[in-house]
């Protein structure tokens, strides 16, 4: 059918096209940091005006957010690190902030200071929030709100070719058919068929990206589970690889600890590595998705000389992604 | 039926919060319907009541009500959304899973279903986040929507997770609407349902309708639709309804009588309406759940 033809939907409405960066809030950034570097992320730039850090490797990109206005009030208990922001690649990121608002979303108050970014964004579950980044191919958001630290190697290899694969997602009790509604009508996210699952853990539902990048997995608790503590939000992270040995493989010689035993065990589907300080984990995926992020991992790495043709060179006076 | 799906409505007592609150668990309720007056109308503030109803022990039924948000445009469905989003806040810190939405009786409303049913997307979606879950109401003088028919057809048309239905048996009673259309509605899809009977046989007009709501409802077994109240309530347990019930009786008399008074007779009501229906085992009971945490707030 053409895909023009009369009240065809359009199943990407926003261009969706990636994750242009994951966001963790924690008030230990150091600690959070030194694991995200065993993991293979390499510390590239640091916020201009609050305690935020941006680490790389390959196509991905981590903000690690210590900004005090940014963390979630503290009940008293150990602090956490929550898994804080997903940041969507979308064609036009004030058209999709205002369709999502005329849809239902809730806004954020932007708090971008003189000369920053204003990076429009919705809540999402819990603390959560959504942006709608639209500079990430010729021109990055880092270029302007982030200074690069003396040094550091813009574009760090990904370990073993890993790549943003999917956030696993809390649900309540009965509250799936609640989220799939939020996806599916915000972000145009569908649900995968039942039955099919990527690597160790496969619980739940899988919806993924209109872009076929990406996938959220929406779980409730398990049966018997009522007091255990369950609140929603994003749990943690997942990271595709093409070979899930040779990943692992590489983490752990950087000193990365997998779960070694029980259900989760590492397979070639997947790994799970244990649960490092403030609750923080990670889940490899064997992936499909590997030629994809190289290619767009290529993308980000032409230089930025076209961006000058658009007048827009002042915005990149200290270039992160250009490599000069 | 028994008394913990029942929950007693403030707007029934007179008093403060805190005294309403303490008669209704002194009669042996487990929870209680609450109104956006009982946040606002604190005099210490909404922090204040938020505590007391928190500090009560009484699960929340429901929290009501938003007012004409559907059909409207340009700045007027902007105000409403924001109108909106402040009851779902408060909805939401009150501990309460549901929100009651009334058909709207605004004359600047379009009857346009099309955009009824893009509204009650809106709304629903707004309620995701903050746990919440929408029950639209057929007011029984609601301008375009006025039978639980047609507010069924707009939630099925709408198809979202978290709307459904709100069933108040006034309305049902006043507009003499058939139950048999009942089995059209899917019990899961029943958000809430509100009883509360009259002392008056017919209200055939809107301003009977009005005025009969706001000011002369009884408990049901206390007024004289006794027949057709045991009837919906049979139709209801008939078709697997399982979720709560509140008693929505607005009444004169009963914000002027000692608070105990009137909880005695909500009381009593409940025992009348189990009288009327077939024994069963005790029904699961839905546990007390707090709302997820957000920073909506």
């Amino acid at each position: 059918m053409n895909p023009l033809d009369a009240g065809a939907e359009p199943t990407n409405p926003l261009g969706i096209d990636g994750i242009e960066f994951i966001e963790f809030a924690t008030p230990q950034p150091q600690a959070l940091g030194a694991l995200l570097q065993m993991m293979g992320f390499a510390a590239i730039a640091r916020h201009r005006s609050r305690e935020v850090m941006l680490y790389r490797q390959g196509p991905m990109n981590i903000v690690v957010n210590a900004d005090t206005q940014s963390l979630p009030a503290s009940d008293g208990a150990a602090p956490k690190v929550s898994l804080s922001a997903m940041a969507l690649r979308v064609a036009d990121s004030a058209f999709a902030w205002k369709r999502a608002l005329g849809l239902g979303a809730w806004p954020i108050p932007t708090r971008a200071s003189a000369m920053e970014l204003n990076i429009p964004g919705i809540h999402g579950v819990g603390d959560s929030l959504i942006y709608f980044v639209d500079r990430y191919k010729d021109l990055s958001i880092y270029d302007v709100d982030f200074v690069r630290l003396p040094g550091a190697d813009a574009h760090p290899p990904a370990v073993a070719g890993l790549h943003f694969f999917g956030i696993v997602q809390t649900v309540e009790d009965g509250r799936t058919a609640d989220w799939i509604d939020f996806y599916r009508t915000l972000l145009s996210f569908s649900v995968l068929p039942g039955g099919q699952y990527f690597g160790i853990l496969p619980k739940g539902t899988l919806m993924e990206s209109p872009c076929h990048s990406f996938y959220l997995q929406l779980i409730e608790p398990p049966p018997g589970a009522e007091d255990i503590d369950w609140d929603e939000r994003l749990l943690r992270i997942g990271l595709g690889a093409p070979d899930i040995h040779a990943a692992t493989q590489a983490l752990h010689e950087r000193g990365i600890v997998f779960i070694d035993h029980g259900a989760v065990q590492t397979t070639e589907r997947g790994a799970l590595t244990q649960i490092y300080p403030g609750g923080v984990t990670f889940e490899l995926v064997v992936s499909h998705l590997a030629d994809a992020a190289q290619g767009r991992s290529a993308a980000r790495s032409e230089p930025h000389e076209a961006a000058s043709q658009h007048g827009k060179a002042a915005i990149h006076a200290s270039p992160i992604g250009s490599g000069a | 039926m028994d008394l913990h799906r029942f929950g007693m409505d403030t707007i029934t007592l007179a008093g403060p919060l805190e005294a309403k609150l303490r008669a209704m668990r002194a009669a042996g309720f487990t929870q209680v319907m609450l109104s956006a007056r009982d946040v606002v109308g604190h005099p210490d503030g909404d922090d204040a009541a938020v505590t007391a109803v928190r500090n009560s022990g009484l699960r929340v039924t429901g929290f009501q009500v938003l007012r004409d948000f559907e059909g409207l445009s340009g700045h007027l469905h902007a105000y409403k959304v924001d109108v909106a989003k402040s009851m779902l806040q408060m909805c939401h810190a009150l501990g309460s899973r549901v929100l009651l939405a009334c058909s709207s009786t605004s004359t600047h409303a379009e009857p346009d279903i099309d955009l009824v049913v893009a509204d009650l997307r809106k709304l629903a979606l707004l309620a995701v986040p903050l746990g919440i879950r929408i029950a639209y109401e057929a007011l029984s003088w609601g301008r375009s929507v006025n039978q639980y028919q047609q507010a069924w057809q707009i939630v099925e048309r709408a198809d979202r997770s978290n709307l459904g239905i709100g069933i108040d048996s006034f309305h049902i009673l006043a507009t003499g609407a058939k139950l048999d259309d009942l089995v059209d509605v899917d019990a899961q899809k029943i958000f809430l349902v509100q009883l509360a009977d009259f002392m008056w046989n017919e209200v055939p007009s809107f301003e009977d309708r009005i005025n009969t709501a706001r000011h002369f409802r009884v408990f049901p077994g206390e007024g004289v639709h006794a027949t057709d109240m045991i009837s919906l309530v049979r139709a209801l347990d008939a078709m697997g309804y399982e979720g709560d019930y509140s008693f929505e009786v607005f009444n004169d008399d009963y914000v002027q009588l000692p608070l105990v008074t009137v909880a005695e007779r909500a009381r009593q009501s409940v025992q009348w309406l189990a009288q009327q229906l077939p024994q069963r085992g005790v029904p699961m009971r839905r546990e007390l759940r707090a709302a997820p945490s957000t920073r909506l707030r």
